[in-house]
């Protein structure tokens, strides 16, 4: 087909070459670069278990709560007066909203509906009408762990 | 240049490849209308390739237990860079690997490739399908999302119809009576393992023999052959084929970005079955078939005579070379190309029904 | 714990009068003369004090004869209450069937077991039942050998419902303590199977309340029961099955049933809905409700079938709620009109977001903060909605931004999100160019090559 072999033979044979090389290089590179990505662990290093660091125990003072985050749903952990540590899913048993911990009713406290839950857990009055799913609480050094489903 | 030279030169000192080489740009590929056909098995070995790469990589992340599999699966989409990709480039590309494989399998059967003297490269590609389709099921469970979940409780459920070994080989597929996190663990090993294993042992057999056979010319395509230049296999097949691949890749690609393959909703073993359980596509012609079996026939139990049935058709399909005697002297049956345009309507028409919707 | 006191009495064998020094054994005698003399009058001498034989000691099952002799009976009437009695709780604890019909439960002779001499009463009227009851169940000291954790003022609060008013004026027709927990084969509340479990009230009352024909000769209308089974109240009692659930008795007493009066139609409600009590007293409906003498909740929600409430019920128009007492152009109707307007904002918004939110979750997207953000907002709309009770459309519009800007929040994630998967197609446009060039060029290079 082509009219005029020889030079631009020659040099259409080089753009072909060159064409080809470069795009399977360019097509290698398309491949391998999310390969390389992908090796690279992201910063949350561990893919989410039933365990997450919910607070510091020197952060959490007697008497006081803290709301802390469970994937996508708040838990909360609680230090009793007497220095008890333990916690619970914060979503209130009633419409979903966040509970909280009051330190004058040193109980778990609901704004929306007004529902009270006790340190189990267990709803006391208001509209709950369930007790808050209750977390295992582990202690290590400073770090108070919490874990789900235990 | 220089430098690949010395080294070509150094290990052929030491291995002697240059006959190899020679086997390879000596060895043709016969051209006739239906040679098309000879870049199937090819484009199933590169799903295959895309499929230990990017297994090797989900292995990275994955963790095989009921409390993380999920869990993991979803770190893997979401957070880890372009896990999304990986994890649905090797969803996709075992489907099309399956797609290729029957696309494959079917050409060769309706050419008559199967016939004498290719009796093994046909059983050892019979057994690389069974075990592709075994990789398919192990691995649609590790996810360990609601479908999956479901989906294989009624797959190992048939193994229990088996007469005698039924009940051991239930237990054998669960580690239990029922699929819980044990079930998972064994598939991972099957999945990750077993499979690759047997696999490997079997993909180097058949592509062996197809290399010390050479390809198949059907008998009605023999004189068409004769005429037309054979190309040679090196370089000139393996860069068409290298076409084919790059065509595979493109499609793979675009499918995993376009459709990214849903995890779905964390199995949850106390729940009931959500509605429309379906098995990967590649199971549904016999889904779909037992389901239309009634329950009882002749006071057999329904499911029974069907699992059999379907054991049998295997069976002819796999001894196809043996029962097929005039394909030895190089004639095609009548019978065996009826046979195998009827499987193949079969096939197509029930998963295609099935896709419509046409058993609800 | 209340220490117990040894219980002095019922020793076995003891058939005789009790001593007379015996407080308890004076009070269910005396007791027991009550509702004989309420029920018989001159058969009153027949009645003797109640025996070991009678009632046994806590947590031994009765023995009597009775139950051996009616279980042979072929009259279904008679043989029924002794098969019933298997499950009772009284029969468990000792009660014996003599213990409420009288009689000798000792005796194999139908003529000595049931004498009337010998205080046999047959079948209880309805005016006896309570007071027979009540001579055990009012008595604090015996019943906390049985069962101390249960209260003893069920009489005196029958005496003062609807029920024990128009039974102390002879109408045999209203519920007495059978009625509800059954005669034979009671069970305690907490049992599920009892007639008196909170999941099962609504059928119990709703045996008379539902009979309109019945409820019409005391002017009451008898839809109650259907109207109740419309509410949230049943739908969580019985979907939910949350069993502190409101359902017939929590509002109108269980003994003391009576309909609560228009001004403590809130002080019900309020027993659980709290905080939209307390935004209600702050309101100025407080007092303008009370001036015309209209129930406070029972206005906008209805008694029996308080339905979900929906933000549509703000405003003066048709189906609306404030338009029973507001007109349009009144200032009513205007607040109404700005709490609505920012209910909707709130919303349209909340809805949009969440939409973009699932469509990227659906893409693969991980939207776990906005997911938070939308959490945040719905608990505002909660709060929102409380505060609908203050009827201030200040303080409803201070929580509608909050909702506002956590659902723009959530919104934006969105968009992110979508940004990223924009970002991934042409990620994927370019790689397949890149593709496409190398399957041209190396067919070039084929055709090149075979050329030659």
């Amino acid at each position: 087909m082509d009219p005029v072999p020889g030079k631009s033979g020659i040099s259409r044979k080089s753009f072909v070459n060159w064409l080809l090389g470069t795009s399977l290089g360019a097509t290698l590179a398309a491949a391998l670069y999310p390969v390389f990505r992908f090796v690279i662990p992201p910063e949350v290093a561990e893919a989410p278990v039933n365990r997450v660091l919910a607070a510091k125990l020197s952060e959490l003072p007697l008497n006081a709560g803290k709301v802390f985050r469970f994937g996508s749903k708040p838990g909360i952990v609680v230090r009793t007066a007497t220095g008890e540590v333990r916690a619970f899913s914060a979503v209130c048993t009633h419409l979903n909203c966040t509970v909280q911990y009051r330190p004058d009713f040193q109980h778990v406290w609901c704004a929306c509906h007004n529902g009270h839950y006790d340190l189990q857990g267990k709803n006391l009055s208001g509209p709950p009408p369930r007790p808050l799913e209750v977390y295992k609480v582990d202690i290590a050094g400073d770090d108070v762990y919490v874990t789900k489903g235990a | 240049m220089r430098l690949l030279d010395t080294l070509w030169k150094a290990l052929d000192e030491r291995l002697e490849l240059a006959p190899l080489v020679e086997f390879a740009t000596h060895k043709e590929v016969p051209q006739h209308r239906h040679s098309w056909a000879y870049y199937f098995g090819g484009l199933t070995l590169f799903f295959f390739a895309v499929q230990v790469a990017t297994g090797i990589l989900l292995l990275l992340y994955y963790r095989p237990t009921a409390e993380a599999a999920f869990e993991s699966v979803q770190f893997i989409v979401t957070r880890v860079p372009f896990g999304w990709l990986v994890r649905s480039v090797h969803s996709w590309s075992a489907n099309l690997m399956i797609l290729a494989a029957f696309v494959h399998m079917f050409s060769v059967y309706l050419l008559g490739s199967y016939a004498k003297p290719r009796e093994l490269t046909w059983w050892s590609g019979f057994l690389l399908l069974g075990l592709a389709m075994g990789f398919g099921f192990s691995g649609y469970l590790l996810p360990w999302n609601e479908l999956s979940f479901f989906a294989t409780r009624i797959g190992t459920d048939m193994t229990s119809k088996v007469p005698l070994a039924g009940p051991w080989l239930l237990t054998f597929l669960r580690g239990g009576e029922e699929v819980t996190g044990a079930t998972l663990t064994r598939f991972f090993g099957f999945h990750v393992a077993v499979l690759p294993m047997l696999s490997a042992g079997l993909l180097g057999l058949h592509l062996g023999l197809i290399q010390r056979q050479g390809m198949h010319v059907p008998g009605h395509l023999a004189e068409e052959a004769r005429t037309r230049k054979p190309l040679r296999f090196l370089p000139n097949f393996v860069l068409r084929e290298g076409v084919v691949w790059l065509f595979g890749l493109a499609v793979l690609a675009a499918l995993a970005a376009f459709f990214p393959w849903e995890l779905g909703n964390k199995a949850d073993p106390f729940a009931s079955a959500p509605a429309g359980i379906k098995p990967e596509w590649y199971f549904l012609f016999m889904f779909e078939a037992l389901k239309l079996i009634p329950a009882t026939v002749l006071g057999i139990e329904g499911e029974l005579i069907g699992l059999g049935a379907f054991a049998v058709g295997g069976l002819v399909w796999f001894l196809v070379p043996v029962l097929d005697r005039a394909s030895a002297h190089g004639r095609r049956s009548r019978l065996f190309l009826a046979l195998g345009w009827g499987v193949l309507a079969y096939l197509v028409s029930f998963t295609v029904l099935s896709f419509l919707g046409a058993f609800q | 714990m209340t220490p117990r006191r040894p219980g002095p009495a019922c020793h076995p064998g003891n058939r005789g009068p009790r001593s007379t020094n015996d407080p308890r054994a004076a009070v269910v005698r005396l007791g027991t003369l009550a509702i004989v003399a309420v029920a018989l009058g001159a058969a009153v001498a027949a009645a003797g004090p109640l025996a070991a034989s009678v009632v046994g000691p806590p947590g031994k099952s009765a023995a009597d004869r009775c139950t051996a002799c009616h279980r042979e009976l072929d009259e279904a009437r008679l043989q029924a209450p002794a098969l019933a009695v298997g499950n009772d709780t009284h029969h468990a604890q000792g009660v014996t069937c003599a213990g409420c019909h009288g009689g000798d439960p000792t005796s194999d002779e139908p003529e000595v077991a049931m004498d009337p001499k010998k205080g046999f009463l047959g079948k209880l009227e309805p005016t006896q039942v309570p007071a027979m009851c009540g001579s055990c169940h009012s008595d604090a000291s015996f019943m906390l050998r049985y069962a101390p954790n249960i209260p003893t003022d069920q009489l005196a609060q029958y005496r003062t419902s609807k029920h024990g008013q128009a039974l102390a004026k002879g109408d045999v027709k209203v519920a007495v303590c059978s009625s509800c927990h059954g005669a034979h084969g009671v069970l305690p509340p907490s049992d599920a199977r009892s007639p008196v479990y909170p999941s099962r009230i609504v059928e119990t009352c709703g045996a008379c309340h539902g009979d309109a024909t019945l409820m019409a000769r005391y002017g009451i209308k008898g839809d109650e029961l259907a109207e109740y089974k419309k509410s949230v109240h049943y739908a969580a009692l019985t979907q939910k099955n949350d069993l502190s659930a409101p359902t017939c008795n929590d509002c109108h007493g269980s003994h003391g049933a009576t309909p609560p009066g228009i001004s403590s139609v809130s002080n019900v409600c309020g027993t659980c809905h709290l905080t939209q009590r307390e935004r209600f007293d702050e309101s100025p409906h407080k007092e303008a409700f009370a001036a015309i003498e209209q129930p406070a909740c029972e206005a906008c929600h209805s008694n029996h079938a308080v339905l979900s409430p929906s933000d549509a019920w703000i405003g003066v128009g048709q189906g609306q709620v404030c338009g029973s007492c507001h007109a349009a152009g009144d200032a009513g109707a205007a607040a109404a009109e700005s709490v609505a307007a920012a209910l909707a904002r709130m919303h349209e918004r909340l809805v949009a977001a969440e939409a973009r939110v699932k469509k990227a979750e659906r893409a693969g997207m991980l939207m776990e903060e906005a997911q938070v953000k939308l959490e945040e907002a719905h608990q505002g709309v909660v709060l929102a909605q409380v505060e609908i009770h203050s009827v201030d459309p200040a303080r409803v519009e201070t929580q509608a931004k909050e909702v506002l800007a956590a659902a723009g929040v959530a919104d934006g994630l969105a968009a992110a999100a979508e940004g990223e998967i924009r970002f991934r197609r042409t990620g994927l446009f370019v790689s397949l160019a890149v593709i496409a060039l190398a399957m041209v060029a190396l067919i070039l290079k084929i055709r090149r090559m075979e050329r030659a």
